[in-house]
């Protein structure tokens, strides 16, 4: 888990340092307990039992147990990117499907590897295949993500971010 | 094409907007709300809560997780019925949400009728412009971004229902746009 403080001082990821077929640093969570699961519940009024109630996730739904959220799974991500790009980098786009189930005693693993690189008007686009594999080896989440990062030397990623007709013709090719 | 799982009312869909619709208390974003959630999210960012660090970053003050606007809609509103009550009291067998209209489905967008009754999540996509401040007010627009039809492997007709929900603050600010897809098959 990531420290406040690490959080706080955490040196600029740049567009240079990273090459295609790079691991990014990954976010490890877990094992997860039913108190994790219910906690996100309570968080966003979420009162569907199969999230919290064992007896009726198993023998009203026929789950293997409560099950963790889509919702939580769809927060996680960007909380990751956002991450990896602090301070001053842009977690802009992320795209997944929910495949394998997160159920109490599940240890996630968040991961992004590098899939390409593109400078686009003074900035670094780095796409990147994403996802959370559970600790026996299912991948529950899996997805691509686009980030910018500053390029050294280079100009600021712009706040609020607006992207460039360039960028968005890109992302699409 | 005669054959199409697509009807002329399916197909005049696209595009086809809701309404705006406030998702946010009439006090805003607040602290509090951003605790619980931040901290449900195991996302100890001084960004939410330090309000001296969160000035001196380029947010200029304290901010939420982008995601965070999505969940807000569907909170009970101070004053309003009790709905886990009333869900158990229409079905005592209730999964805890069942029958229960939330505040998030006012401005919905209507009903995609089809004899396909199958339905299964396609993936979703976030897409981050701007991080909400504490006190904004929040609103979010839905629309249908695409209804495409497809064959399965097996030869059966599936859609393929794409929405679109832009969230906004006061100002009209795009902070993020959030796509479903779905799967009808």
């Amino acid at each position: 888990m990531t420290s406040d403080s690490e959080l706080r001082d955490k040196p600029q990821l740049y567009f240079d340092d990273l090459a295609v077929g790079d691991d990014l640093p990954a976010l490890v969570i877990g094992p997860l307990t039913p108190s994790h699961l219910f906690r996100w519940s309570a968080a966003i009024e979420n009162w569907h039992r199969i999230h919290y109630d064992q007896s009726f996730a198993i023998y009203h739904e026929g789950l293997p147990n409560i099950l963790a959220q889509g919702s939580w799974k769809q927060s996680i991500l960007p909380r990751y990117l956002k991450d990896l790009c602090l301070p001053d980098g842009w977690a802009w786009k992320v795209g997944f499907q929910h495949r394998a189930m997160i159920v109490p005693g599940d240890t996630v693993t968040v991961w992004a590897r590098v899939t390409g690189k593109r400078e686009v008007d003074g900035l670094g686009l780095v796409s990147l295949d994403v996802g959370m594999r559970l600790h026996y080896g299912p991948e529950s989440c899996p997805g691509t993500a686009t980030i910018v990062l500053p390029i050294r030397g280079g100009r600021s990623v712009p706040y609020p971010f607006e992207p460039t007709a360039d960028m968005q013709v890109e992302e699409t090719d | 094409m005669s054959d199409s799982i697509l009807t002329d009312d399916i197909r005049a869909l696209v595009g086809f907007a809701g309404e705006r619709i406030e998702v946010t208390f009439p006090w805003g974003i607040e602290r509090e709300g951003l605790r619980t959630f931040t901290q449900a999210i195991m996302d100890r960012d001084a960004r939410y809560w330090d309000e001296d660090f969160a000035k001196s970053t380029r947010f200029g003050g304290l901010v939420t997780p982008p995601i965070y606007v999505a969940y807000l809609g569907r909170r009970s509103p101070p004053g309003s019925e009790d709905t886990i009550t009333a869900a158990y009291a229409a079905n005592p067998n209730s999964d805890g949400i069942g029958g229960v209209a939330r505040a998030e489905s006012k401005g919905g967008l209507p009903p995609i009728r089809t004899t396909l009754k199958r339905v299964l999540n396609a993936g979703n996509e976030i897409e981050v412009r701007s991080y909400p401040k504490i006190g904004d007010r929040i609103f979010s627009q839905g629309r249908y971004a695409s209804i495409r039809e497809r064959v399965t492997d097996d030869g059966a007709p599936m859609i393929i229902i794409t929405t679109e929900t832009t969230y906004t603050d006061q100002d009209g600010a795009v902070l993020c746009i959030l796509r479903a897809s779905q799967i009808r098959r």
